[in-house]
C-alpha cells in the first residue's frame, strides 16, 4: 500500500498520522499519570494532536472551515486550562499534594 | 520541495519527541517545558501547512499564555519532590497501555487504509483550484497552498464572523462563564483568597 | 530564502547581521544609559577609562567573560544554565520581523533590509516575544533561591498581565492599515496626512500621515505596555531591589548575567521599534514618500544600483534616528519615574490600560464603519 516514496513525498497522510500518534501520546499520559496538573497538560497534548489533523484537512481540502474550527478548539482548551489549574490550585490548598485520588474529596 | 520534507520530519521528530517527554518526566515542570517545546513545533507544524495566522495564534494563546499559567503554578508548588508520578496498579497500568496501543494501531491503520479517498478528493480540489487560478507552479500541492493559506486572515476573519457567528458567540458566553467560574473556585474555602 | 547560491548566502549573512545588530547596540545603550542617568542626576558617570568613558565598556566586558563561572549548590543546573542562552532568542527573533528600511535593489536582485518577511508580522512578533516569559521562569525556578523565584513569578505575572494590553491596544491599529503586514503599514504612512472619510479626502500639509495622529490613545497605551513588557522602571517589580535583591537573576553573575542583560535591552529596541512602524512612519521620512527620495536619489547618483543604495541608507539613517530618539525615552523614563507597588501595576493593567485599549478597539470599529475613513 505504502510505496517507497512514503519518506520523501510528504502528503495528508503523513499529518494525520502525526496528528494520531500525538493524540495518543497525549491519551496514555491522561490514563498512566497521576499528577493533576501534567494530566491537564496531556489534555492539551491532545487537543493539539486534533487540530493538526483540523489544519492539515483544511490545506488538503481547500476550506477555511477547519481553521475556524482551531480558533474553537484553542479557546475551549484556555477556558479548560483556567477552571482545571483554579481546581487544582484549591485542591493543593487543603491537602498539600496535587495527587488524582484527592478529586473523590471534591464534593461539597 | 526536499527542504519542505526535511522540514516535516524534523517537526514531527521535535513534536512526538517533547510530547513523549511530557509524559515520561517525573518533573512535572520538566514536563511543562516540553509541552512547552511541543506546542512552538504544532505551531511550526502550522507554517509548513501554509496556515501562519493560525500559527501565530497558536503560539500567543498556548505558548504564551496557557503554559505560562501551568509552569507558573508548578512552581508555586515546589513539587520537586514528588514521587508517584505514575499510577499504581501494575496489571491496570498493563491493559491501559495495551488499549492505548490498540487505539493508536486502528486509528493509524484507518488513515493508511483510507488513502485512496483522501488522494480522490484531493484531487479534486486540487482541479478546482487549478482551474480558479492559472498560477504557473511547479506542483499541483503549491497551488493549492495560494489559494487558500497564503494571507488568508481576512477570508478567516470573514467565515468566522459570518458562517460561524453564532460559535463566536457561544465561545463569549463560555469565556464568561469561565472566568467567573474560576474566580469563585480560587475566592473559595482553601482557595488563594479564602474568607475566613 | 533565495532563489541561487548567491542569494541565499546574503540572506544568511543579513540574519547573523540583524542578531549582531541588537547585540552591538547593548555596549553602547549602557554607556548611554550610565552618562544619561549622571546627566540626569547631576553626577559624572564613567568618565576614567577612555575618552568621555566610552572604554568602560571594554574593561567591562573583560571583567564579565573572565569571570569566575559559577552555579548555586541548590540550583538545577539544566534549568540554571539554559535560562540566559534561552533570553536572547525571543527578542532577536521578532526583531528580525522588523523592516528597517527600503528594499535594496542591485543587478536584478532584491534584498529586503529585514530578517525575514512576514504576512503576519505582528502576530509572529506577538506570539514569539510571549516566550521570553519562560527564560524568566526558568531561570527563577532553576536558582533555587527564594528571592529568584518571586521576582520570575512576579515578573511572568506581570508579562502575561500587559501582553493582553499590548495586544488589544494595536487592534485599532491594525483596523486603521487593514494588514498584518508590516511594510504594508509603512507604505500607508507615506508622505503628507491624506486621508479618506465620507468620500471626501482630506489633507494636510504640515502634518505627516503617521498613525500617531489616527490612533493617540493606542499608541500611549502600546508604549506604556511595551515598557512592562521589558520589565523596564516603573514597571520593574521583578528585580525590585529594595525588596528582592535583583529578583529572577539574584543568583547569576559574569557573562550569564550579562546575557539577561542583553535580552532586556533586546526587549527595548523591539518595542521601540514597533512603536516606530506602528505610530511613527517606519523607516520613512517625515512627510516625503520614498518614491520621491527615489528620484532625488537618482539625480544626485549616476546608475541605478547607486540610486537604490542612496535610498536604503537614508531611511535607513532615519528609522535609527527614530530608534535612538525612543531608546533614549525609555532611558529618560527609568530615570525620572519611581517604582509602583504590586497591586498599583495589576490594577493598571488590568483595570485602566485594557478597558481602555477595548474602548479604543470599539470607537476604531465604528469610526471607521460610520465615517468610511480609508488612509
Amino acid at each position: 500500500m505504502q510505496s517507497t516514496n512514503f519518506l520523501t513525498e510528504v502528503g495528508l497522510n503523513h499529518y494525520l498520522i502525526l496528528s494520531a500518534l500525538l493524540f495518543v501520546t497525549g491519551m496514555t499520559g491522561v490514563l498512566l499519570k497521576r499528577n493533576i496538573i501534567v494530566m491537564l497538560m496531556s489534555i492539551e497534548l491532545m487537543l493539539n494532536a486534533v487540530n493538526i489533523s483540523f489544519v492539515a484537512f483544511s490545506k488538503y481540502l481547500n476550506n477555511v472551515d477547519g481553521q475556524i474550527m482551531v480558533f474553537f478548539v484553542m479557546t475551549i482548551a484556555a477556558a479548560e486550562a483556567a477552571v482545571g489549574l483554579a481546581i487544582a490550585v484549591t485542591i493543593f490548598k487543603r491537602f498539600k499534594e496535587i495527587n488524582i485520588k484527592f478529586f473523590e474529596h471534591l464534593r461539597g | 520541495m526536499i527542504t519542505d520534507v526535511l522540514m516535516f520530519w524534523f517537526l514531527a521528530l521535535v513534536v512526538l519527541g517533547s510530547g513523549l517527554a511530557v509524559i515520561l518526566f517525573t518533573n512535572p515542570v520538566y514536563s511543562a517545558l516540553s509541552l512547552v517545546m511541543a506546542m512552538v513545533g504544532v505551531a511550526a507544524v502550522f507554517v509548513t501547512l501554509g496556515a501562519y495566522f493560525i500559527a501565530g495564534v497558536q503560539l500567543i494563546v498556548y505558548a504564551g499564555a496557557v503554559m505560562v499559567l501551568f509552569v507558573m503554578v508548578l512552581m508555586l508548588f515546589d513539587l520537586k519532590r514528588e514521587t508517584h508520578s505514575f499510577a499504581a496498579g501494575k496489571i491496570s497500568g498493563a491493559l491501559k497501555l495495551i488499549s492505548v496501543g490498540l487505539f493508536a494501531g486502528l486509528v493509524v491503520g484507518g488513515i493508511v487504509m483510507s488513502q485512496g479517498y483522501f488522494v480522490k478528493e484531493n484531487e479534486k480540489s486540487l482541479g478546482a483550484a487549478s482551474a480558479t487560478q492559472s498560477v504557473n507552479t511547479v506542483a499541483g500541492s503549491q497551488t493549492n497552498l495560494n489559494v487558500v493559506n497564503t494571507d488568508n486572515t481576512k477570508v478567516l476573519g470573514t467565515v468566522l464572523f459570518s458562517k460561524h457567528v453564532f460559535g463566536f458567540e457561544a465561545l463569549g458566553v463560555l469565556l464568561t462563564v469561565i472566568a467567573v467560574g474560576t474566580v469563585a473556585l480560587a475566592r473559595s474555602k482553601g482557595g488563594t483568597h479564602a474568607k475566613h | 530564502m533565495g532563489n541561487d547560491a548567491f542569494e541565499i548566502t546574503i540572506n544568511l549573512i543579513k540574519l547573523v547581521a540583524v542578531f549582531l545588530l541588537i547585540v552591538q547596540a547593548v555596549p553602547i545603550l549602557v554607556w548611554v544609559e550610565r552618562r544619561g542617568s549622571a546627566f540626569i542626576q547631576n553626577r559624572f558617570g564613567p568618565n576614567r577609562v577612555g575618552p568621555l568613558g566610552l572604554l568602560q565598556l571594554l574593561a567591562d566586558a573583560v571583567k564579565f567573560l573572565t569571570k569566575e563561572d559559577f552555579a548555586p549548590d541548590k540550583a538545577i543546573k539544566p534549568l540554571f544554565y539554559a535560562a540566559p542562552v534561552f533570553a536572547l532568542i525571543p527578542a532577536a527573533l521578532a526583531f528580525a520581523a522588523i523592516p528597517l528600511s527600503v528594499p535594496l535593489e542591485i543587478g536584478g536582485y532584491v534584498f529586503r533590509i529585514q530578517g525575514y518577511e512576514m504576512n503576519v508580522g505582528i502576530v509572529f512578533i506577538l506570539g514569539v516575544s510571549g516566550l521570553a516569559a519562560y527564560t524568566i521562569l526558568m531561570a527563577g525556578w532553576g536558582s533555587g533561591s527564594k528571592f529568584s523565584l518571586l521576582g520570575a513569578l512576579r515578573a511572568s505575572a506581570q508579562v502575561i498581565s500587559y501582553e493582553l494590553a499590548l495586544g488589544l491596544s494595536i487592534v485599532g491599529v491594525i483596523m486603521m492599515y487593514g494588514t498584518f503586514n508590516l511594510t504594508e503599514m509603512i507604505t500607508a504612512q507615506q508622505g503628507a496626512m491624506k486621508f479618506h472619510a465620507f468620500g471626501y479626502e482630506i489633507t494636510s500639509r504640515f502634518l505627516p500621515n503617521w498613525g500617531i495622529f489616527y490612533q493617540p490613545l493606542a499608541a500611549i497605551l502600546f508604549f506604556a505596555a511595551s515598557f512592562a513588557e521589558s520589565n523596564r522602571l516603573p514597571f520593574d517589580l521583578a528585580e525590585g531591589e529594595a525588596e528582592i535583591v535583583a529578583g529572577f537573576h539574584t543568583e547569576y553573575g559574569g557573562f550569564k548575567m550579562l546575557m539577561f542583560f542583553i535580552g532586556e535591552y533586546g526587549h527595548m529596541i523591539l518595542g521601540s521599534s514597533l512603536m516606530i512602524v506602528f505610530f511613527f512612519g517606519g523607516y520613512g521620512l517625515p512627510g516625503i514618500t520614498v518614491d520621491e527620495v527615489r528620484s532625488w536619489a537618482a539625480g544626485v547618483t549616476d546608475g541605478a544600483a547607486g540610486a537604490s543604495v542612496l535610498t536604503t541608507l537614508i531611511h535607513f539613517l532615519s528609522f535609527t534616528v527614530k530608534l535612538v530618539l525612543f531608546l533614549w525615552i525609555f532611558i529618560w523614563v527609568r530615570w525620572t519615574l519611581p517604582r509602583f507597588r504590586y497591586d498599583q501595576l495589576m490594577d493598571l493593567g488590568w483595570r485602566t490600560m485594557l478597558p481602555w485599549a477595548l474602548g479604543n478597539t470599539i470607537l476604531t470599529a465604528l469610526v471607521i464603519y460610520f465615517t468610511s475613513v480609508l488612509i
